[in-house]
């Protein structure tokens, strides 16, 4: 059978970062074609030219066996290609019905919208997909998780596309839900149209789809049929690469630095683990496993359900990121631009948000001072810009991280914790910020380190602990701790 | 480096108020430059100018208060009530003015920076509660008032009226404490990023609330000077000084984005507005055409700083900010 959608040879560059390199990717009509890999290994960037949201820099998208440009998301929804994203993208405070015809609602003779014509058609949509426990008028910020991602799906599929896109769509719902998602999929594989689905989690894939196209490092692997393939297979072509990054001496000592007990709080449940002076622990796990919560609430952020967190074995009650602070913990987020960086801020200013009072003398704040400790930094990280003045937004995104880093290298905690620190980062400036972080350990501090990179992870990091859906996996040490062995506890392969 | 100049609008706004000056001076010799005239200037703008202050400090924070004219009216009706009908002490009379004020603004904060209210609807519902007491407190307008209370408003010192040098006092006070200061350096953070100022381990809920009890308190202060100097209480007063006041405030750099502004900037936003009304009197331009003209002052002045933060922006090579196509940061690069 011919097939519906053909990709040849996709390319795909952002500065620094190849995120595809001569993909190919075929579809046919009535099946589920799973795509997989690791986080960055470029399966959102390849969905994202399909739909138009980016242009390739090489390669051809087919149609058919007829070339097509995709010029932007209006266009590929004439052509058939719908996508279910991530991230939901529904507007909470309209109802189902005004959602999944957002901006095409029926309209009457004069113009007007036909709001019993509206609510119709979005009853025989929700009822051919089985949801008759949804109601077109509802809000969707009342519906769960799961029903929202149901609209959201619904929503696609008002359009009548040939191709439909699921991006994570059990990310964030029930496993009823997700058992009810599979029926949907499967009556729309019957009804001939073709399914592209991405998933972190092979026994889903191992569940409904019928090929497999795994990518590694926006470099196209290999197609195979699901039946050919074990779990082990996909994991192997997964990872498996030249390791990148030199693995670096550890200089962990018994002395325990961070330790939590039973952490429990929205996303996890019971983490308990000790972070010693010198010693560089990861975290891994998948996007949305939860590592990031664990942290936020350690750092006091999110509020924790129950556990206890100690530092320098004393038990802290930590309410706030100031008592964090106060106790001695440091943190780097990982959405840099909107909780790290005060864009329109100077570097100089950047510098000093977390440690303001070392700017004083004599219990005044002076700009020289503040200048002078920003300078310094400026040099140790070798920061490049043109003055410790200069907006920090007018930065590459590695030398903003080098600032935020430079606020905690002046805050100067015991803990510091840091998330996806090389997270959009050229690889310079990622070689520059392992150095700096193996230094800091080397120094006395204690590092806890959530990275998706396996490289980084296996380069830096004296432990690594895997959490799964929110709860401790296992913990891998010294050679135990391989991609595969990270990623058959991650995901529960 | 003239572009930063040209953005810092304290200096801007200085060398607009000084060519205006000069030009004004040349054009009516006899009545702009004299030293009754800029007195009289100063002591119109000298109460605006100090609620001025405390609103900068909120819009550097990344919030406004609208009750601040309300507030006025209240502090001073309070005061006045209090020691015309109940014999109350001076002193005693307006430290319980100023308090109310302050708890006022404690209201405001508490609500906003706690429980997560819009500041506009919580500001804007409490200008109309607090004027409301105002009416009450202050009735259809309280006169005698004692001697000692009016002497502090309309007393003289070197032949210019206190409530100028109160002004200075406060703005020297606060241009300094703002710079020099870790507490309220925060301010720029929490108006800058709050997230990542809260991540940085500053109290922004707490820092907030702090910044709507100073703002009040100086509408407080305010209040009392300004009835102090009538040597009366009016329930009227300070209406439409809250827009007023935030209009001074965004000319002299602020935004309402928060995490900009300096405090010498409330007093030239001020000290405009007040030489722009003073030379209309002078020329005798319609009163109608004072707010036609602020209003496009206003909107002109707002608009140059965006256009050259644009050209900045343009040249170092960030004007993907502003198209519409998606930055490599915005998709997918990470999946």
């Amino acid at each position: 059978m011919n097939p519906i959608l053909q990709l040849r040879g996709i390319s795909k560059s952002f500065p620094g970062v190849k995120a595809l390199e001569g993909v190919d990717f075929d579809l046919r009509a009535g099946e589920v074609h799973a795509l997989c890999g690791e986080n960055g290994a470029g399966k959102s960037t390849l969905m994202n030219i399909l739909t138009g949201n980016l242009e390739p820099d090489a390669g051809q998208v087919l149609l058919d066996s007829l070339a097509v440009e995709i010029s932007g998301p209006a266009e590929a929804s004439r052509l058939g290609i719908a996508i279910v994203y991530q991230q939901l993208s529904v507007i909470n405070t309209l109802s189902v019905a005004e959602n999944i015809f957002a901006n095409r609602q029926p309209r009457g003779k004069l113009g007007f919208i036909w709001y019993s014509q509206l609510y119709a058609q979005t009853q025989a949509l929700l009822d051919k997909l089985q949801l008759r426990h949804i109601r077109p008028q509802s809000l969707v910020g009342e519906l769960s998780p799961g029903q929202r991602q149901m609209v959201e799906i619904a929503k696609a599929l008002a359009q009548d596309p040939r191709i439909l896109i699921l991006d994570e769509p059990t990310a964030s719902i029930t496993r009823q839900e997700t058992d009810t998602l599979f029926a949907i999929i499967q009556q729309l594989k019957d009804d001939g149209k073709g399914i592209v689905y991405i998933s972190h989690r092979l026994n889903e894939i191992f569940t409904i789809a019928d090929r497999v196209t795994v990518l590694k490092d926006g470099r196209y692997q290999t197609t195979r049929p699901v039946a050919d393939v074990t779990a082990n297979d996909l994991i192997r072509l997964m990872v498996g690469r030249d390791i990148e990054f030199a693995r670096t001496a550890s200089s962990r000592t018994g002395e325990p630095l961070l330790t939590v007990r039973n952490l429990t709080g929205g996303r996890f449940a019971d983490i308990s683990f000790t972070l010693h002076r010198g010693e560089i622990l990861g975290l891994a796990g998948l996007v949305g496993a939860g590592r990031t919560e664990i942290a936020r609430a350690i750092f006091g952020i999110d509020t924790l359900i129950s556990g206890e967190v100690y530092v320098h074995n004393k038990l802290c009650a930590i309410r706030h990121p100031a008592d964090a602070v106060t106790a001695g913990i440091g943190y780097v987020p990982e959405e840099r631009k909107t909780q790290g960086v005060f864009l329109n801020m100077s570097v100089m200013e950047n510098v000093l948000a977390a440690d303001l009072p070392a700017a004083q003398t004599g219990g005044w704040y002076g700009i020289g001072k503040a200048r002078q400790l920003a300078e310094r930094f400026r040099a140790q990280l070798r920061m490049a810009t043109p003055s410790v003045m200069q907006r920090a937004g007018l930065l590459s995104g590695g030398n903003q991280q080098k600032a935020v880093l430079a606020r905690w290298l002046l805050a100067n905690p015991d803990v510091l914790i840091v998330d996806e620190p090389t997270h959009g980062i050229d690889v310079g400036a990622k070689a520059e910020i392992h150095t700096l972080l193996r230094g800091l350990a080397a120094e006395g501090k204690g590092i806890l380190l959530i990275s998706s990179e396996l490289p980084e992870l296996l380069a830096l990091a004296d432990r690594i602990l895997v959490i799964r859906q929110g709860t401790l996996a296992g913990e891998l040490v010294g050679d135990t701790a391989t991609e595969e062995t990270i990623m058959a506890l991650a995901a529960n392969a | 480096m003239l572009n930063q100049i040209l953005r810092d609008r304290v200096y801007t706004l200085t060398l607009t108020t000084l060519l205006l000056c000069l030009v004004s001076a040349a054009v009516f010799p006899a009545t702009f430059p004299t030293f009754e005239n800029f007195r009289q200037l100063l002591l119109n703008l000298s109460i605006d100018a100090i609620v001025a202050v405390g609103m900068m400090l909120l819009l550097i924070a990344g919030v406004f208060d609208l009750s601040v004219g309300s507030v006025v009216a209240f502090a001073g009706g309070l005061s006045a009530h209090l020691m015309v009908y109940y014999d109350v002490p001076v002193p005693v009379a307006m430290l319980m003015g100023l308090g109310s004020a302050v708890l006022i603004g404690w209201i405001n904060g508490y609500l906003i920076a706690y429980q997560g209210i819009n500041p506009l609807i919580q500001t804007l519902a409490m200008m109309g509660i607090v004027r409301g007491g105002a009416l009450m407190v202050a009735g259809a307008g309280i006169q005698n008032l004692p001697y000692w209370y009016n002497a502090i408003g309309q007393s003289k010192l070197l032949g210019v009226q206190m409530p100028v040098w109160y002004m200075g006092l406060v703005v020297a006070a606060f241009t300094f404490l703002v710079n020099r200061t870790v507490f309220f350096r925060r301010y720029y953070y929490i108006g800058g990023n709050e997230q990542a100022a809260e991540l940085s381990g500053i109290r922004v809920r707490r820092m907030k609330l702090y910044a709507f009890m100073l703002s009040a308190t100086l509408a407080g202060v305010a209040g009392l000077l300004l009835t102090s100097r009538l040597g009366a209480a009016l329930s009227t007063l300070g209406r439409g000084m809250e827009l007023r006041v935030i209009t001074a405030v965004i000319l002299g750099g602020a935004s309402l984005t928060g995490g900009v502004g300096k405090i010498p900037g409330a007093l030239l936003g001020a000290l405009f507005m007040g030489l722009v009304a003073n030379i209309m009197v002078i020329a005798r331009v319609s009163g109608y055409w004072q707010e036609i003209i602020l209003g496009l002052i206003l909107i002109i002045a707002v608009w140059i700083d965006l256009a050259l933060q644009r050209r900045s922006a343009g040249r170092q090579g960030l004007a993907r900010k502003f198209s519409n196509k998606p930055s490599p940061e915005g998709v997918g690069v990470d999946q």
